[in-house]
């Protein structure tokens, strides 16, 4: 191996290893998130990447790999992505896994029980060499009684992904005598001469000295080190226990200024269910405070209040296998004016790809013909509506050109040229559909004419020197060769857009955002409405947002797209044949 | 493998502290107010606080997609009626307590509740009221009747003596609402979605209303907010119902223009329209790590006097705060003039329901004022069809 190519290689494994890097990073943060699934494809594809860069044989693949990774991250996962949210209640109030839901259900809920104590409190720190460390002692004091108790610094139960204490617990000790004892050790107050408690000592020479307190002002210089380093590592999410065992907590309801006891609301116990006449144990959720079992149902949580009232706590992403394809048949706002709906749908599309196609050809033949003068102009000026952005060209058009009153179609055409009366084009159901069709056939046109001009350039120049020796007409000469020519090119590019327009949800939104309303309807379901536009409105104007029941809808559409685009390909296939 | 988990861990960790500090979403208008907070809490708490500017526009879409994550902020502005989604989503805080609550007006605190609970603290209030031309108008009318009759007197070949955007529930609500029509019963429990009151006799009789601009050709056909705005810029429309936002862009365009709050209009039984009211607050992320400290600068530090008076000062638009409110109107010079006036018209005004319901509200009664305005349906049929396509699309 020469030199020069040794170095490439190292070039190569250097890349090969900063790829693999980022992929091993990627797969850590897919395995920490529990995303297993994407983990485990994410594997695959590293193992194969490298695999193919380091065997030989693998060479031709090299080129093939990005197009293929991409094919997987832009097409196929979200497809797999889609059908799996298809099956579950994904959307308002379902976000969370069941698991996220109990978590929080367990450490977020908190109730105040019968006679709560409300403590004020003290930081008493630790100085190593005048600087403060965090190694504190918190002196409580009821409101109620004056009482005092200490509390060592709590010790952490549970930390998160990311180190942070989530669950810290201390015993509050009763001091008496101005003595108290933790593990053993005993300490003792130094009060000021006006009974303020300035320091405690240990027996072992500990002294810890006051600190900080919300209640006192004159401790605010030392509030930024309480906060930060304190409160915010350690008594965050401390749990004091009395002697009781009532848990005490920073109270919110005095914006964390005070303790008082809070009890969690939520808590897991096993309980026995009979189901099919076998009993399970089960874990359920139930309310510390009123005993009672959450009840689950449609995926979300639900507690009794006093009055036997259901009130909705938490809801979580549940698999709710077919429904949301079953929903479609059963539900009336999708069952009733799904064939109107439906119909429409295929009209649009199929007039709006008729219409900018004879459009498109009939001005590319114009522009084919040897007669014609200055093509380029023209052609550059047809290809306008297809380079303005199309949201810009539909608000003109709504605005601009169909606007009952001001609008340049009835101000000066309908109105001025002829004196009629004016059209209503965006509030009458047949003028809208009429509208969205030429504004689309607007937008449309450009780009069928310029293939047809493609087209027409590529069919040989002798088929019609030969035809008109056979003296053929104009006609005859457009329907049996460049017709039938044109198609073998074109046909697959009419199902193409066919297909565009069957989920052309810009094209209508823009314009009519699916109305009119259909007098008397009792659905959402305007006249102009598409299936797509129908769905969005179902799933995203309703109650929030319906993430699992769009992807339904959006298999049933793809389904309907991929086997009409079948059908349409095997039909231009049939053309293929005339050119043979 | 281990080895690598340990130092990946400790990574993280240690990223986790450097980000032990408070992030914002605001909007552009807010930030000094902000800033300005902001630098007091850092002296006080020790703890930083980053203002991250978002388009209004987008906060609770890029929020609605970050906070499941656990990512996002922990403290975004918002509009009032998001809150029903956020908070069905489990997305946003409550908020534990608010000092000074005497202090914020009713309908700004109404506004977000969700379920019995406050999630937000508000500072803006607005609504909706009329504006008038005053090259073309020379009287100010007290009741809808003579608001008819100077429009009238207004229109001629060019001049267009009423618009607005009749066929949009937000502006069309005030007439609708103030007649006695509701969207969601207010119930102690919060709105009982079941109970709609947008096909009663008092929609009705709003509905007929607004009919009545049209057959009579008071508002001409096809009215949306492009033309009306872009009408009354040019002098040519005498009355229109806008909000604050539109304003500073008439007084741009040269327009000696008036507004009418509806507090000072009235039907001819004397009730006062009902507009809708709009209240922005600052809301908390219920899955943020520094709650404590989210809570406390929503509440103690952008709740407090000063910083609401300072969000007033980034944006001059009602407040939310009485006190402030006092204050501003006390030493009010005329460029003050519109934020009294619209304030005036909030307080007549209802809040938009924060039920996540009230997106298929908008739809249905589109629909519907698009039909009445266009006389292709009675507005009996109209109304009560819309009745029932909000309870279908509600569902269930």
């Amino acid at each position: 191996m020469s030199g020069r190519r040794f170095a490439a290689f190292l070039v190569f494994l250097a890349i090969l290893a900063i790829f693999n890097g980022f992929a091993l990073w990627s797969i850590y943060l897919l395995y920490a998130d529990g995303n297993f699934g994407l983990m485990v494809t994410m594997v695959i594809l590293t193992l194969l990447i490298d695999l193919i860069a380091l065997n030989p044989k693998g060479y031709p693949y090299r080129y093939m790999i990005p197009a293929m990774v991409l094919l997987f991250i832009l097409t196929l996962y979200p497809m797999y992505y889609t059908f799996r949210t298809a099956f579950t209640n994904y959307g308002t109030g379902h976000l969370f896994t069941r698991q996220q839901s109990i978590q929080k259900l367990l450490s977020d809920y908190f109730y105040i029980p019968e006679k709560p104590q409300e403590y004020e409190f003290s930081i008493y720190i630790q100085l190593k060499d005048y600087n403060p460390t965090d190694n504190f002692i918190t002196l409580l004091q009821s409101k109620e009684s004056g009482e005092l108790f200490a509390a060592p610094r709590p010790q952490a139960i549970n930390r998160d992904a990311t180190g942070n204490i989530t669950l810290a617990t201390a015993k509050m000790l009763e001091i008496k005598g101005d003595t108290f004892s933790i593990g053993g050790v005993n300490y003792s107050l130094s009060r000021s001469p006006t009974g303020s408690v300035l320091a405690i000592r240990s027996d072992t020479g500990e002294r810890f000295v006051y600190f900080y307190s919300p209640q006192d002002q004159s401790t605010r210089p030392n509030a930024s080190f309480y906060f930060s380093e304190i409160r915010g590592v350690w008594l965050r999410n401390a749990e004091f226990t009395d002697s009781e065992g009532n848990q005490v907590r920073l109270f919110p309801n005095s914006l964390y200024t005070t303790f008082a006891t809070t009890e969690r609301k939520y808590a897991l116990r096993a309980e026995t269910v009979f189901s099919a006449g076998r009993a399970i144990q089960e874990t359920v959720v139930y309310n510390r405070q009123t005993g009672r079992k959450l009840v689950e149902e449609g995926g979300f949580f639900y507690d009794v209040d006093e009055n036997g009232n259901d009130i909705t706590v938490e809801g979580y992403i549940s698999d709710v296998g077919f429904w949301n394809f079953v929903r479609m048949f059963r539900d009336p706002k999708i069952s009733k004016p799904f064939f109107q709906v439906f119909g429409w749908t295929f009209t649009w599309a199929g007039l709006s790809v008729f219409f900018s196609f004879t459009i498109g050809l009939a001005l590319a033949m114009t522009l084919n013909d040897r007669r014609l003068k200055g093509k380029k102009i023209y052609r550059t000026l047809m290809i306008i509506p297809w380079a303005v952005p199309a949201f810009i060209s539909a608000l003109v058009w709504r605005n601009g050109f169909f606007n009952e009153t001001y609008g340049v179609l009835n101000r000066f055409i309908v109105q001025g040229l002829f004196g009629l009366e004016p059209i209503k084009w965006l509030n009458d159901a047949f003028w809208a559909k009429v509208s969205v069709l030429i504004v689309n056939t607007w937008l449309g046109f450009p780009y069928m004419m310029t293939v047809s001009l493609g087209a027409l350039q590529s069919i040989p120049e002798e088929f019609y020197e030969a035809s008109s020796i056979d003296g053929a007409t104009r006609l005859q000469r457009f329907k049996k060769i460049t017709f039938p020519l044109l198609m073998v090119t074109v046909a697959p590019l009419l199902v193409g857009s066919f297909a565009f327009n069957f989920n052309n949800f810009t094209g209508i939104y823009l314009v009519t955002q699916g109305g009119p309303a259909i007098v008397g309807a009792s659905t959402p379901a305007g006249a102009t409405d598409i299936l797509i536009s129908y769905t969005f409105k179902l799933a995203f104007e309703g109650r929030g947002q319906d993430f699992g029941f769009a992807s339904a809808i959006s298999i049933i559409i793809f389904i309907i797209v991929a086997g009409f685009s079948w059908i349409n390909f095997k039909l231009s296939g049939s053309f293929e044949e005339v050119s043979r | 493998m281990k080895k690598l988990t340990a130092v990946l861990i400790i990574l993280l960790v240690a990223m986790s502290f450097a980000s032990a500090k408070l992030v914002i979403w605001s909007s552009e208008n807010q930030i000094p107010a902000l800033e300005k907070l902001a630098a007091d809490f850092e002296s006080d708490y020790g703890i930083q606080v980053e203002i991250q500017q978002v388009n209004f526009g987008d906060i609770k879409s890029k929020f609605l997609t970050a906070a499941p994550a656990g990512e996002g902020p922990d403290i975004i502005v918002g509009a009032h009626d998001w809150v029903g989604e956020l908070a069905i989503n489990g997305l946003i805080e409550p908020i534990p307590f608010l000092p000074d609550r005497e202090q914020y007006y009713e309908v700004a605190l109404d506004a977000f509740n969700y379920g019995g609970k406050l999630y937000g603290v508000p500072y803006t209030i607005e609504a909706i009221a009329i504006i008038y031309n005053k090259d073309l108008v020379f009287d100010v009318p007290k009741t809808l009747t003579e608001l008819e009759q100077l429009a009238l007197e207004a229109s001629d070949d060019e001049v267009v003596g009423f618009i607005y955007t009749a066929g949009d529930f937000y502006h069309s609500a005030p007439f609708i609402l103030g007649r006695g029509g509701y969207i969601f019963k207010e119930t102690s429990a919060g709105q009982d979605v079941k109970d709609i009151g947008l096909s009663n006799q008092g929609a009705v009789a709003g509905g007929n209303l607004i009919k009545s601009w049209f057959d009579k050709g008071l508002i001409p056909g096809g009215p949306n907010y492009n033309l009306m705005d872009s009408l009354f810029k040019d002098g040519l429309a005498a009355f229109i119902v806008n909000g604050i936002w539109a304003t500073p862009s008439y007084r741009d365009a040269g327009i000696d223009y008036a507004i009418i709050p509806f507090s000072e209009i009235a039907f001819d039984d004397g009730t006062t329209p009902r507009p809708f009211v709009g209240v922005q607050g600052f809301m908390i992320n219920a899955k943020s790590s520094n709650k404590l400290e989210a809570t406390e600068f929503v509440v103690n530090y952008i709740g407090s006097y000063e910083g609401q008076y300072g969000m007033f000062l980034g944006e001059r638009r009602g407040t939310a705060r009485a006190d402030v409110f006092a204050f501003i109107e006390a030493g009010a010079g005329p460029e003050l003039y519109d934020v009294l006036q619209f304030s005036k018209s909030a307080s007549v005004g209802t809040p938009m329901p924060n039920v996540p319901e009230m997106a298929s509200v908008w739809g249905a009664m589109g629909d519907a004022l698009g039909l009445i305005i266009n006389g292709q349906d009675t507005v009996e049929n109209a109304l009560s069809a819309a009745v029932e396509k909000i309870k279908t699309t509600i569902g269930n």
